[in-house]
């Protein structure tokens, strides 16, 4: 067997050669090491495996596009009576903390645009006041300029981003409004407000130079 | 998502975890994006090189597996579905930008692309010192058609079947694809080698 026959059948030889092709290797060293070469990028390039991971945006805004088609649906009321000894006093501060959260990435916003707001001013709100209006549209379209004017291409991702979390917030909202008492309403207002806040950080992040 | 949850739905059979997504549950759908997300997510970086690109592209991956898992019947592996999502998707993203995905049937290859033999002179041999980081920008390197397969047989472990059947290729060509990217990469590796020897 020739080099030239034995490369035309190496494509084909996995884990294990003929008689022949073994006796041309134990006689040819430039093809042995071919072969000990491929086999060698090819075991290393098993510890490449599954070694990076997307960012916390990733499942987000995968999660926030699900609520939005109602391929996820809310849990059972039953659901909520188990969950809500288990999350009692705690949501009710940690809903205005996650919109001031909101309000400190406006502030933000604002400062990096050179606008001058007096969001720094506003106090945290109580529990059970509205608060997705203390981050309006005219903030949506600030944030979404800034992004803009540093990486244009992202700026039709951020606004499809923020329509979605805008209208999950609005659906929160409303729920929570008609059940005050409701934990789990509460928790997924939570929820809703980190998803934006977590939309703003990385839209400043993310448009940084 | 906290360590108590993604314990929990680690715990779940993947099957079980499909039943309750195609119920709507969304910590179904969490912890089946948690157990394949870092395989998708890889592949779609070291196909665009880009973080953001990548992102954008496990993204939208997911969310087509997701809007089609009602459908899903268990004939193939959940991962393979997957996955094949994730191929068509990054696909459908190089020849949108214009890249030249080297057409997977196309045995004709340009003079830079194909691996050069090199009579004569002694080789230096790779075995035992093929460096992460080196492979890795070598893969980087290499022609789409080429990643493509090396990245789908070599680095996620998926057999020529498997491979033909998600990028649409012949189990032969799916060899012969894989065969051309390892010789590739191993004269990429020697020229870096080369190159950093000579460097002072």
């Amino acid at each position: 067997m020739t080099c030239e026959e034995f490369e035309r059948v190496l494509p084909e030889l996995e884990g294990g050669h003929s008689i022949e092709q073994e006796a041309h290797l134990k006689s040819c060293s430039a093809c042995s090491d071919l072969v000990r070469d491929l086999n060698a990028i090819s075991q290393q390039a098993r510890h490449l495996q599954g070694s990076e991971e997307p960012s916390p945006w990733v499942w987000n805004s995968i999660e926030v596009s699900l609520r939005q088609e109602g391929l996820i649906s809310q849990p059972q009321p039953e659901r909520a009576r188990t969950l809500a000894p288990l999350l009692g006093w705690k949501l009710r501060w940690m809903v205005p903390l996650a919109a001031a959260f909101l309000i400190v990435f406006g502030v933000l916003l604002h400062e990096r645009g050179g606008v001058q707001r007096d969001l720094a001013k506003q106090t945290t709100p109580p529990a059970g006041v509205v608060t997705a209006d203390l981050v309006t549209s005219q903030e949506d379209e600030q944030l979404l300029n800034t992004v803009a004017a540093r990486t244009p291409s992202m700026r039709d991702a951020y606004e499809a981003n923020l329509r979605s979390v805008n209208a999950y917030i609005r659906d929160a909202k409303q729920s929570a409004d008609s059940n005050p008492n409701d934990e789990i309403a509460q928790q997924y207002l939570m929820n809703a407000y980190e998803q934006k806040a977590m939309v703003y950080e990385m839209a400043l992040d993310r448009s940084l130079p | 998502m906290t360590d108590a949850k993604k314990q929990q739905g680690d715990r779940l059979s993947e099957a079980t975890l499909i039943e309750r997504a195609k119920q709507g549950d969304a910590q179904a759908f969490e912890a089946l994006y948690n157990l394949h997300k870092r395989r998708v997510y890889s592949l779609c970086l070291r196909m665009t090189a880009n973080t953001a690109a990548a992102e954008d592209l496990t993204q939208e991956a997911f969310l087509q597996l997701f809007r089609k898992i009602g459908t899903f019947r268990g004939e193939s592996a959940f991962s393979t579905w997957l996955h094949r999502m994730a191929v068509n998707v990054v696909l459908m993203q190089l020849r949108k930008k214009g890249l030249p995905v080297v057409p997977l049937e196309d045995t004709m290859e340009s003079e830079e692309e194909a691996p050069r033999k090199e009579p004569g002179a002694d080789d230096p041999r790779l075995a035992g010192s093929i460096d992460r980081l080196q492979l890795q920008q070598s893969i980087a390197a290499l022609p789409p058609g080429y990643r493509m397969i090396f990245l789908l047989h070599d680095v996620e472990g998926y057999e020529h079947n498997e491979i033909a059947e998600m990028v649409g290729c012949s189990i032969g060509n799916s060899k012969s694809q894989l065969h051309k990217a390892r010789m590739k990469l191993r004269e990429l590796l020697k020229t870096s080698r080369a190159e950093k020897a000579t460097k002072p």
